[in-house]
């Protein structure tokens, strides 16, 4: 008993004491910290709504006295994230960011229906968010998710090798720019060799937008696989053609969307079909050698599509959702429906974001910052998903690219290749 | 004879001078690349005259502050589970170099299997349990689970260590009055010290690269620097090459330097034994 009352301090037992509490401290979470509002994203999506005297939420945050706290991975990483933490009994996050592309009726069921918060407390001017974005966030007639973030693929040109190639201006058709894209596979005044078109072999993007020219498509929003086989051989078999003039890379099988910034910004293609958003990026005196040569249209359609029949190119969206298991759902919805807010979307659009809003794109604060403004919103207009979410998604994107990537490197004639796409993907619709 | 012999030592050479290129160029490539403008990182024909900048370096500095956080909970969860990786893999070392019988064989034999499992397989059962606890975004979790993994092959490492030093000195120490740990403490660990050390350096490494552990279960207060990395090659608005290489170069070098002022501890560890009768 005297022993343990006479313990004196010693120096290794103040050392150890001192370590273990910091370590206790540093282990534990912080009980002394205010209200705060977890949130799940991309850092891009955080990265869009401003810092210090830019911070699009600082009024918001102020107001609600709300500390926000977002943790961020790379897409796919988040989207497992996402669903994993909203599969636990509770989550500390209450929102979450999600790709139009993923939520199936299953995964649906993990968000909570927003339809009645909008109905109580509503969007400001609901009805100006893009109708084909909200309805991507629709499932099983829940409205789950609002969209908040869009990348809308254009076709990017370097317009310096157009010019040294002697041709005039972008193509107006499929055909011109196939075309174009065969006289633009050569060696530049600068010594770089050229292809005519850079596109990553890893996204079913590329070949819905060239089966989309000819009028077909890979699945339909109804769930029709390949609607019209003779516009999805035809897509493919240009595709195959300018593989075979060496007007897409060698190392096509292997390309990725990275490369595509890479090559354009060297001058190393001429062609490419990316965001609109890429066009800062494309263009960044930093990074690119083209710096303000590099350009972008709609992606053309095929001259044999019925005149004025629209190309719809493949649109990605991102929305915010709340976990059905989160706590705070009522602070959850005044963050979505502030960033939601006109003035936060065209903020965000003018920090780089594809804004959801159709009246942003008439802001002249958005339009004389982005020269792409009027061509993006335009394609929006008649954009749609590369295919609609469904629990086999991920397969049949994969098995579709296989069979691609075998017909454009000239394993597999495009007839069969589209007969496979067809018998593999068609037993994984729902 | 002797031109046989001067063909080996030429196909030697050559074989080292191709494994060094084999290893070597890829990580020259991103430590010369963050010093270069970034046009020129991947200008074709290749720039191999350029002026260096560091200009990567502040932008990672500025725009991606988060990456120096990143290293801070790096060395935080590194040091916790070094310390912990070798202060439980000695003392189970000592025990099981000191000691036989059926069970001890058989443990050390699970220990060994248990060490095989794939992390992935462990890991996501654990995300619920880790959340249950509530240790999840903590450096508690990464400390632990990072000298989890590394206690079996630092218990077996330090048992061929620990094999290797006289029984005798134990029972003279023993005569003298010392209990099992007072032997563990003032015999053992001194001696085995160059044991201690190539665990520590196996430690080191693993956890300062680690990525699926620290992708699972942290979030904004401990997310590590190979996280940061990670997200640096995000898809949706692009990469800057010249700041991934320079954030890269900064990860790597801490633990290259480490690895090799530790080199000799680090052959010691992996061919700990090898001569063993």
């Amino acid at each position: 008993m005297t022993d343990r009352t006479h313990r004196a301090l010693t120096r290794r037992r103040f050392i150890g004491s001192t370590l273990g509490s910091a370590a206790a401290l540093a282990a534990l979470p912080s009980w002394a910290q205010g209200r705060r509002l977890n949130v799940l994203s991309h850092a891009v999506h955080e990265r869009v709504l401003g810092t210090g005297e830019g911070d699009l939420m600082a009024a918001w945050k102020a107001a609600n006295g709300v500390e926000l706290v977002f943790t961020t991975f790379d897409s796919n990483p988040l989207q497992d994230r996402l669903f994993r933490e909203a599969s636990l009994p509770a989550t500390d996050f209450a929102v979450g960011y999600i790709i139009d592309n993923r939520p199936t009726s299953e995964i649906a069921k993990l968000f909570e229906p927003l339809g009645p918060l909008n109905a109580a407390a509503p969007i400001e001017d609901f009805a100006d968010i893009a109708p084909g974005l909200i309805q991507g966030m629709t499932v099983d007639g829940n409205l789950i998710g609002i969209p908040v973030r869009h990348a809308t693929q254009g076709l990017f040109y370097n317009e310096a090798l157009l010019e040294e190639a002697g041709i005039a201006g972008p193509p107006a058709t499929l055909e011109e720019l196939v075309e174009q894209a065969r006289k633009l596979t050569f060696t530049s005044a600068a010594g770089t060799p050229v292809t005519g078109m850079v596109l990553a072999s890893d996204l079913a993007v590329f070949p819905v937008m060239f089966a989309r020219a000819f009028g077909g498509d890979f699945i339909t929003g109804d769930f029709r696989l390949v609607p019209d086989r003779a516009a999805m051989e035809k897509g493919l078999a240009v595709l195959r053609g300018m593989f075979e003039a060496g007007a897409l890379p060698r190392s096509y099988a292997t390309t990725r969307n990275d490369d595509m910034v890479t090559w354009m910004q060297q001058g190393r293609a001429a062609f490419t079909v990316l965001p609109f958003a890429r066009n800062a990026q494309l263009n960044n005196p930093e990074q690119s050698a083209y710096p303000g040569r590099i350009k972008a249209i709609p992606f053309p359609g095929s001259a044999s599509l019925p005149a004025g029949t629209p190309m719809a190119s493949v649109v990605e969206a991102w929305a915010m959702v709340i976990p059905r298991n989160a706590a705070d759902k009522e602070l959850a919805w005044s963050f979505i429906r502030e960033v939601a807010s006109k003035r936060v979307t065209l903020g965000m659009a003018i920090n780089g974001n594809g804004p959801v809003r159709v009246s942003s794109y008439a802001d002249p604060a958005l339009t004389e910052r982005n020269p792409l403004a009027a061509v993006e919103a335009s394609v929006l207009a008649t954009a749609r998903g590369a295919f609609p979410p469904f629990p086999e998604a991920a397969r049949a994107q994969a098995t579709m690219l296989e069979e691609v990537q075998l017909a454009v490197l000239g394993r597999k004639s495009v007839p069969d290749a589209v007969t496979a796409i067809i018998d593999r993907v068609g037993p994984m619709m729902p | 004879m002797r031109t046989d012999r001067l063909l080996i030592g030429l196909g030697k050479g050559l074989a080292v001078a191709l494994l060094l290129v084999w290893s070597l160029v890829p990580i020259a490539f991103v430590v010369v690349s963050s010093f270069k403008p970034g046009r020129d990182i991947f200008a074709v024909p290749a720039r191999y005259r350029f002026t260096p900048t560091l200009d990567h370096y502040g932008a990672l500095w500025g725009r991606w502050w988060v990456f120096v956080e990143g290293l801070w909970n790096s060395t935080l969860v590194t040091a916790g589970a070094t310390a912990l990786a070798v202060a439980a893999s000695t003392c189970a070392g000592y025990v099981y170099s000191r000691n036989a019988g059926r069970m001890l064989g058989a443990s050390l034999l699970f220990l060994i299997v248990v060490r095989l499992i794939p992390p992935i397989v462990i890991t996501l059962p654990l995300f619920p349990i880790i959340n249950a606890l509530q240790v999840n975004d903590t450096h508690l979790v990464l400390v632990v689970l990072y000298a989890t993994f590394f206690v079996s092959l630092g218990t077996v490492l330090m048992r061929t260590f620990i094999d290797q030093i006289p029984r005798e000195l134990d029972e003279a120490a023993q005569i003298d009055g010392a209990g099992r740990l007072a032997i563990l403490r003032r015999v053992i660990v001194p001696l085995a010290a160059p044991g201690i050390l190539a665990v520590a350096v196996f430690v080191v490494v693993f956890a300062w690269n680690e990525f699926l552990f620290a992708f699972i279960f942290t979030g904004t207060r401990t997310k590590t620097a190979p996280l940061v990395i990670s997200e640096m090659i995000g898809s949706i608005d692009g990469v800057d090459w010249g700041i991934l290489f320079a954030a890269s170069t900064v990860q790597l070098a801490p633990v290259l330097i480490f690895v090799i002022v530790m080199n000799r501890y680090l052959v010691a560890g992996l061919t700990a034994g090898a001569t063993k009768g």
